[in-house]
């Protein structure tokens, strides 16, 4: 049934996405960097020395692997993996400083509140000459990343993996409470009365029934946003959706958990990660992202359980997001750049990363491998969700309102201010930061 | 020996006033020709390149609304009108005043403790000094996940130590107010063993016949510490106190660590180098974050020039 | 502990001590408190370190997590470059601040006071501002993931000219001024008879630029994107993991990283005492 519907969803998504590439060709020729644009692969002794920035160490071995199985086709182009943390900003520092001097490295992770800075700023390499010479097929990967990824009608980004949400739960926490597993068909109240009667159990023990990690956006309140029929921001990317009623109501989400004592309060989540608590038992349920599979799995074993998101007052329906691979505008090495990319975008490669279970895999039906790799945990319901999954919501400038929301909603979440207060003055100033894009 | 201290003095302004006038006037004579210029090129190149002028293109680039990946477009006076404008800058500055001032507190403490520590035939004292000066050594990136740690509402030790006194302690890193404090006693953790050692070392100068001379007076220890320590001592910490008001408006790092990202007790505890980095790295609006860089320069300027001024009134030169 | 014999004359009451002893003794255990608990850290499991409430000890000491070190990130070869940057950054700050510190302590020339203030002006700004300009300069002269290119910009220090400076203003002119009578060059005199004289001032500086270089972050993060040429700072700040932090891990390398600063300061500790020290006197 699962395989029947997701092919179905995947045909869909083909369709999306040569529509996509039909734009993309046409929008190529129109402005004419067809000498870069074009692609034939190179010939197979083509040597040449690439750098390949990354972020996440725990996924470096994954990406020697697919390198090794690249120098089998291309065995003189040498790729030096070069890993800069995420955290506390460092790559994007690095990678922006890299930027401002032309010296950016010669293939790079991007994300999406990152693409259209660096998309619209002529700092990427369009891939369409990629897709045009068939060495990648975007109807290969879920159309709502292939869009993510595609600026001004040309793609920019190959996608290599994504990630979407779903609940976590810890087995025994419940099991010692008397609460049930969760289940598809749970609510936001089920999710409250359960939450509540596991913090009572646990009550000076530490333990709290659920929360999320309200640091940032995708793992917790954007899900809630989309859950209560609010937006984040406008398709177009030029008007705020956080002071509409159901972008309140996914807020108000927050406090009233927090309010009610089913989550740790606001600093208890500043102090401790919400995904730290819940791999050392300290929380029973969980929203938060796939990425955290590996080594929640690794912290609470056969405890560790996964279901679809609980439903909101108007869906339960959440966000997704995923990585490319790109290359900058003035490539050192363009063809060789290219070949790589085009590879990093292979089934194969895609399958050696599904056997890392790491991150699921961008590419259709090898996803499977990352499913079975944590057998019994109900990890299909993050491909599950992919289907009806909101793009992540991105701008030109993302970071500049990520940053808004940084400072103003924490006070929404404690409860220092209204929720509604704090939603209006957000969308006032995000408007005022969108409209500085232009 | 020579008295240091009116040197110090003189820094800013390093000019006429200097050396007593025959002196000058032999020196201009003896005249040193090119060989000045030959000591100082390398140095004068190499900050010209790499310091100023990367302050000169900041100062250029506070008047434009500079693009995330070069192009500027010149602006006018828009990112200091804005600057005056921005309801975070007073609260910031505050912090960073807040901050300073509560690591100024371990001048105090270093010189009690120096004069403890100097005490005639102490044992342990290079002990003492080592382990006092040990966290000035360590690197602050890591050190700024212990304490962190250290300072978690749920597992931290200090509340498990107030715990058993019965008291429930704060969230320490997350709560305005205490989050300030808990930085700034980092700040001040890692600067006291700078301070003792410059501060030990003024006591170690000090003649020691001016305390023996008090004792024949039936001059009480605490006496001797407030009437001769400390007044004899004010060079040194004047020199300290200079260090430290610049390093206390350049914090950063330890805040970076140790509060995280969203935290709710942000608008109380950042300051203006962090904000700066914010508009410069995250908000990617680096026109506006070279005028606070500038307001930074200007602020840590005028604050030294004063600390200079008002010296004169408390330090006594010998 | 040598400064007391100074004070031999002076009598002194045993009782004084016992509560220089008390304090002191109280007050450094405060100062290395958080040091121990990361000793503590680095030996205990990942889930020790963040129970509720805390474990004081590890139920069994994990002192592989020290092994584990050399397999989650290079430490030889980050050790080997942070050896390198940092004394190379010595032996330049060294040579550069103590020729300009004694120009403009000792020799009059046209601007001085000018150009000292600018220099000094330098110290006010904070650092990220130099960032991108820097990386720009480094990038222009191609010299990207190279050891000069980490080097390059931290050859040159204002703090250093100015301590350098008040050093040599702090020492005496007859001997300068016999040398002189005696014909030797300005550079004869700098080399020959005052540099001997500013050791502890040079100290001062090595240990400063020492301690620096051995922590700086930032500047080497961005300027080596290679593996081989990141020093141990970068290498420790690449072990932060992107969704989970193991704790005793990075506790551990960040003590094995400091562990090679912690022996020289011992192995040192007169010269920097007195060198540090001294500083503060000018």
């Amino acid at each position: 049934m699962t395989h029947l519907t997701r092919r179905s969803i995947l045909s869909l998504a083909a369709l999306g996405a040569a529509t996509a590439t039909l734009a993309a060709c046409s929008g190529g020729a129109a402005t004419g960097g067809a000498a870069a644009a074009a692609y034939t692969a190179p010939a197979k002794d083509i040597s040449a020395t690439l750098t390949y920035a990354i972020w996440d160490a725990a996924q470096k071995p994954a990406m020697q692997k697919i390198v090794d199985l690249f120098n089998v086709q291309y065995p003189n182009i040498k790729v030096n993996i070069d890993v800069t943390p995420s955290k506390g900003s460092a790559y994007w520092t690095k990678i922006q400083t890299l930027a401002s001097s032309d010296s950016l490295p010669d293939v790079f992770w991007m994300n999406g509140p990152k693409i259209k800075l660096y998309a619209e700023n002529n700092q990427l390499l369009p891939l369409d000459g990629l897709a045009e010479a068939k060495a990648v097929d975007t109807s290969n990967y879920p159309k709502a990343l292939v869009d993510l990824y595609t600026v001004g009608g040309k793609l920019y980004g190959v996608p290599k993996d994504f990630d979407t949400i779903a609940l976590f739960y810890n087995k025994a926490l419940l099991r010692e409470a008397g609460v049930t597993e969760p289940t598809a068909a749970w609510t936001w109240d089920d999710l409250k009365t359960s939450g509540d009667k596991i913090s009572k159990f646990y009550a000076g023990k530490g333990v709290y029934g659920f929360s999320g990690d309200l640091t940032g956006g995708q793992t917790s309140y954007y899900n809630t946003i989309l859950g209560a029929g609010g937006s984040i921001i406008s398709a177009d990317g030029k008007k705020s959706g956080f002071d509409e009623a159901g972008s309140i109501a996914g807020l108000q989400f927050w406090r009233d958990i927090i309010d009610s004592g089913v989550s740790p309060n606001m600093q208890q989540l500043t102090d401790t990660l919400a995904t730290d608590m819940f791999t050392s038992r300290k929380l029973a349920l969980l929203m938060d992202a796939s990425y955290i599979v590996g080594p929640t799995h690794a912290a609470l074993g056969d405890d560790m359980g996964v279901v679809a998101l609980p439903k909101g007052p108007t869906s339960n329906q959440g966000v997704i997001h995923g990585l490319a691979n790109v290359i900058p505008a003035n490539a050192k090495n363009p063809d060789a750049a290219r070949a790589f990319v085009a590879f990093l975008g292979t089934k194969v490669a895609a399958e050696v990363q599904a056997e890392t279970a790491t991150v699921i895999p961008a590419f259709n039906d090898t996803q499977q491998a990352w499913v079975d790799a944590v057998p019994g945990a109900g990890l299909q319901v993050f491909l599950d969700a992919a289907r009806t999954a909101s793009p992540y919501p991105i701008s030109k400038n993302t970071g500049a309102w990520n940053s808004l929301e940084g400072q103003l909603l924490p006070q929404a979440f404690a409860g220092t201010k209204p929720a509604a207060d704090i939603a209006k003055d957000l969308a006032t100033k995000m408007n005022e930061a969108l409209s500085q894009e232009a | 020996m020579s008295n240091p201290t009116t040197e110090l003095r003189a820094a800013p302004e390093a000019g006429p006033e200097e050396k007593p006038a025959p002196l000058r006037r032999r020196l201009v004579a003896r005249g040193d020709g090119a060989w000045p210029w030959l000591f100082i090129l390398p140095t004068v190149f190499g900050i010209t390149v790499f310091y100023l002028w990367p302050i000169i293109q900041t100062f250029y680039y506070s008047f434009t609304k500079w693009g995330v990946f070069g192009g500027a477009k010149f602006i006018g006076l828009d990112n200091y009108v804005r600057l005056f404008s921005d309801s975070s800058i007073p609260q910031s500055l505050l912090n960073t005043i807040i901050y300073t001032l509560i690591v100024l507190m371990g001048i105090p403490i270093a010189v009690v403790l120096s004069a403890l520590m100097e005490s005639p035939g102490l044992k342990f004292a290079g002990f003492y000094r080592t382990l006092y000066f040990i966290p000035y050594i360590t690197m602050p990136a890591a050190v700024g996940i212990v304490w962190r740690l250290v300072f978690n509402g749920d597992f931290g030790p200090i509340n498990w130590f107030l715990s058993l006194l019965g008291i429930e302690g704060p969230y320490w890193t997350s709560t305005p107010g205490f989050a300030l404090a808990a930085v700034a006693t980092v700040g001040l953790w890692m600067s006291l063993g700078f301070n003792l050692i410059i501060i030990g070392a003024g006591l170690r100068e000090i003649p020691q016949e001016i305390y023996e001379a008090a004792e024949m007076d039936g001059a009480s220890r605490l006496r001797q510490f407030f009437s001769i320590t400390v007044p004899l001592l004010t060079p040194s910490i004047f020199f300290v106190s200079v260090v430290t008001v610049i390093s206390g408006f350049q914090l950063f790092d330890l805040l970076y660590v140790m509060m995280g990202k969203a935290n709710l007790a942000m608008p109380q505890t950042q300051s203006l180098v962090y904000i700066f980095y914010n508009h410069a790295f995250l908000e990617n609006d680096k026109g506006y974050a070279a005028a606070v860089g500038i307001l930074i320069l200007l602020i840590i300027a005028a604050l030294t020039a004063v600390q200079f001024r008002v010296q004169r009134k408390w330090v006594n030169y010998v | 502990m040598s400064d007391s014999a100074i004070r031999a004359g002076r009598r002194v009451k045993r009782g004084r001590n016992a509560i220089a002893h008390v304090v002191l003794g109280g007050g450094g255990l405060l100062m290395i408190a958080p040091l121990i608990y990361q000793v503590i850290m680095s030996i205990s499991t990942n889930a020790e370190v963040q129970s509720i409430p805390p474990t004081f000890w590890p139920s069994e000491v994990q002192w592989h997590n020290f092994a584990d070190v050399f397999t989650v990130m290079n430490f030889g070869s980050s050790l080997r470059v942070s050896v390198l940057i940092t004394m190379l950054r010595v032996v330049g700050q060294v040579i550069l601040c103590s020729l300009a510190g004694y120009a403009f302590a000792r020799m009059r020339f046209r601007g001085r006071g000018a150009i000292l203030a600018v220099i000094l002006s330098i110290l006010m700004v904070p650092g990220q501002l130099f960032l991108i300009p820097q990386f720009q300069i480094v990038q222009n002269l191609g010299w990207l993931n190279t050891i000069a290119g980490i080097v390059a910009p931290g050859l040159f220090s204002a703090f250093g000219v100015f301590l350098m400076r008040q050093f040599f203003m702090g020492l005496p002119d007859e001997l300068e001024d016999a040398a002189r009578l005696d014909g030797a060059n300005p550079f004869q005199i700098f080399s020959k008879i005052m540099m001997p004289l500013a050791a502890n001032g040079l100290w001062a500086l090595a240990i400063i630029t020492v301690l620096w270089s051995w922590n700086d972050l930032l500047w080497p993060l961005v300027i080596a994107s290679t593996q081989d040429a990141a020093p141990l700072s970068v290498g420790l700040a690449n072990l932060q993991g992107e969704h989970a932090n193991n704790y005793p891990i990075l506790m551990a390398a960040s003590l094995m990283a400091m562990a090679p600063i912690l022996i020289l300061f011992i192995a040192m500790q007169k010269k920097v005492m007195a060198g540090i020290g001294r500083s503060g006197l000018k």
